[in-house]
């Protein structure tokens, strides 16, 4: 039903762009500038006085750069999660640049409403990002953004109550204190299957090899979340419980990301602790959990009147520059190479948690259409899990029906 | 003797059945209220974050609401508060007119096209209003009506426009009137619009009130066509859409309380309408015939 609705939709879109037809054309050259319009998303925080107006900043930075134009800015307000959706809704009138998370990337070009990076713009970028991040960014071959942070999820802790040596396995920790997992969350459950070497589509990017959760890898994992979830230091995250549960002290450690940071800077204070995610016995083995791991990139609508301008504003978004600035004023974690390697960055504790983790405890959240499919059916196991329909008994039966339900279009 | 005991034993069960009735009354009213009496505690709460372990707050503070008017910067509420008053006052003006002119013409004026009419609102009525929301985006971007300031207009226009097909129940209302009165004010001299606007909506009032506050309601509770048609211009958002984003993962855990609070200032003009409308409003719904 879904999908028909968004057919649906795009059908909407096609027709009404044919009908409408071009509104609002540049005008002509004055006095050796060019004219132009440039609309700009972005989540209101970038826009906001009291994080400094991070956005209008470097657009006049921008604009003082490039003397040739006259730039008109049009400022709108889209977070990286819903604009793909507003931008696929009605690719003509949304913004020429704006940010997007890399998971809504087929939304958009189904929609034919993100452009390509080629040329020089494509090597400027490639020569200051990871290959890990381009990757997020990349479908059949072309490069849909200019990446600017990473989005990923790892572990905050409290300082007084793990060290260390704690904190690199789960079981290590729940001995010593409490744990809080978002285990109804399909975002964060995975972690632990792949972590034994369940798969999603091949590397990520293969949608007919199909989900690979079946099998006794999955089921040694299902066995091990149901004796978690018993264990009595463990606590299920949900409806922020975690963090309340950091603020009054009843949880010691949470999974969660930099989105969180303030609020838990606030709850731990100098106890805060920050690390990427540790890893767990299975069956006296050693396993590495592993997040699901996306970026936030800055991309340019096709249909926008001055290309060049454009994607140059978004190349000039996504530099060490704006990245800096983006840092400092709002803690938004840089992930340019060149940016990671200076001092002062690289020895903050949450840059260095959400980047390890990036790197080392992650795999790329596949964003094929088919993994639409894999949300609901891994809620269901976790929910499951919790109130104890999952048991020992049936574990592998009701492995095997996620695995199923995962490879399946039926809703 | 006998008699007696059997007053005192009537008396008996009348007192056990009342208790029972008023105990199972009192259990239900109190699951009613209980959400709305959790959102106002917690509007008042000083904790922060979405979840607490206590139902009642360990600490009570104004700084929620102080807030939601202050901190302007990231959710400005003020602004969609204003916005959705003017929307709705407009919408609510609008389509009253609309409901009540087209129960009048449906109820006293006898033209070839009524049955077909009625038939086609019926049917029309069956389908769910938001199934046309993105066709009616396009044809709001092609008249221009998309940006900037007219955005409201937009969603005037779309909360009023339908009002003409839901006439049933003041139509209902109307056909109560005698018509004997409206022949007398013809008679007299009477237009169609006097009669309509001196003798029809004064013997009505339970009705206008009805439909005023339903289409009040309406207007200021959506969420979905103002989602739509107010897209990337934060400066046009409503309340629905500006509590909506307090719930955002960046912004739930430290919003959530002034969200509460959001919920509950919303939940006062609609709150005072009723109290002072109650006595019409139930009137209106049960068609009490007046003449």
């Amino acid at each position: 039903m879904k999908k028909r609705g968004l057919a649906m939709m795009l059908a909407f879109v096609l027709a009404a762009t044919g009908l409408v037809g071009c509104g609002n054309g540049t005008d002509g050259a004055s006095g050796g500038k060019e004219k132009i319009r440039l609309m700009v998303w972005s989540p209101s925080e970038d826009q906001s006085k009291d994080s400094g107006e991070w956005l209008q900043t470097m657009c006049e930075n921008f604009a003082d750069e490039h003397p040739e134009w006259d730039i008109t800015f049009v400022y709108g307000v889209a977070d990286e999660a819903s604009a793909a959706g507003q931008v696929a809704q009605d690719a003509e009138a949304s913004a020429d640049v704006f940010m997007y998370a890399n998971d809504t990337i087929t939304t958009m070009t189904d929609a034919n409403a993100l452009a390509k990076f080629g040329g020089k713009y494509r090597e400027e970028i490639e020569s200051t990002n990871s290959e890990e991040v381009l990757a997020s960014l990349t479908k059949d071959g072309e490069l849909y953004g200019v990446p600017f942070t990473t989005n990923t999820w790892f572990m905050y802790y409290d300082k007084s109550v793990f060290s260390e040596e704690d904190i690199k396995n789960l079981d290590t920790m729940l001995e010593k204190g409490v744990v809080s997992f978002p285990m109804t969350n399909s975002w964060y459950l995975p972690a632990f299957y792949i972590g034994n070497g369940c798969t999603l589509f091949g590397d990520g990017t293969d949608e007919s090899k199909g989900v690979d959760f079946s099998g006794e890898k999955a089921v040694e994992v299902t066995n091990y979340l149901i004796d978690l979830e018993q264990n009595p230091n463990f606590r299920i995250d949900a409806d922020g419980s975690g963090i309340a549960g950091l603020r009054d002290g009843s949880i010691s450690a949470i999974f969660s990301g930099s989105w969180d940071a303030n609020a838990v800077k606030e709850a731990l204070g100098d106890n805060m602790g920050v690390a990427a995610l540790p890893t767990f016995t299975l069956n006296g083995e050693e396993k590495q959990m592993m997040a699901y791991a996306g970026s936030k990139a800055i991309g340019v609508n096709p249909n926008c009147d001055d290309m060049a301008a454009a994607v140059e504003l978004a190349v000039y978004l996504g530099s060490a520059e704006a990245q800096r600035a983006h840092y400092e004023l709002r803690t938004v974690i840089p992930c340019n190479t060149e940016l990671m390697a200076e001092q002062e960055i690289a020895a903050d504790p949450l840059v260095m948690a959400q980047n390890n983790t990036f790197n080392y405890t992650s795999i790329l959240q596949p964003f094929v259409s088919k993994m639409n499919n894999c949300w609901t059916p891994v809620e269901n196991m976790g929910k499951g899990i919790r109130n104890g329909s999952v048991t020992h008994d049936n574990a592998a039966e009701q492995t095997e029906s996620m695995n199923e339900a995962m490879n399946s279009d039926g809703i | 003797m006998a008699a007696k005991t059997k007053v005192r034993s009537a008396k008996k069960r009348r007192f056990i059945n009342n208790t029972i009735v008023h105990v199972v009354l009192a259990i239900l009213a109190f699951i009613w209220v209980f959400p709305i009496i959790w959102v106002i505690l917690t509007s008042f709460r000083a904790e922060k974050g979405s979840y607490v372990s206590t139902f009642f707050p360990q600490s009570f503070t104004l700084d929620n609401y102080v807030k939601l008017f202050t901190d302007t910067s990231i959710l400005n509420f003020p602004q969609m508060f204003m916005n959705t008053l003017f929307i709705a006052v407009c919408a609510c003006i609008l389509s009253t007119f609309y409901v009540l002119a087209v129960s009048y013409c449906l109820s006293r004026l006898k033209f070839k096209l009524r049955k077909p009419y009625m038939n086609m609102a019926m049917i029309l009525g069956l389908f769910p209003g938001f199934m046309s929301m993105i066709a009616v985006y396009f044809i709001l971007k092609a008249i221009g009506l998309t940006e900037g300031n007219l955005i409201k207009v937009a969603l005037i226009l779309c909360y009023s426009g339908g009002a003409g097909l839901s006439f049933q129940i003041a139509k209902g209302f109307f056909d109560t009137v005698p018509i004997a009165v409206d022949e007398a004010a013809l008679l007299d001299g009477c237009t169609r619009w006097q009669i309509f606007t001196k003798i029809t909506l004064p013997l009505s009032k339970p009705i206008v009130i009805y439909t005023v506050l339903t289409s009040f309601m309406a207007p200021w509770l959506d969420f979905i066509f103002a989602k739509v048609i107010c897209r990337a211009n934060s400066d046009q958002y409503t309340v629905a859409i500006g509590l909506w984003n307090m719930l955002q993962k960046e912004y739930i855990d430290s919003w959530y309380t002034s969200f509460a609070a959001g919920a509950v200032l919303i939940s006062i003009p609609i709150a005072i309408l009723f109290l002072f409308m109650q006595r019409y409003y139930v009137d209106g719904m049960s068609g009490a015939v007046k003449g």
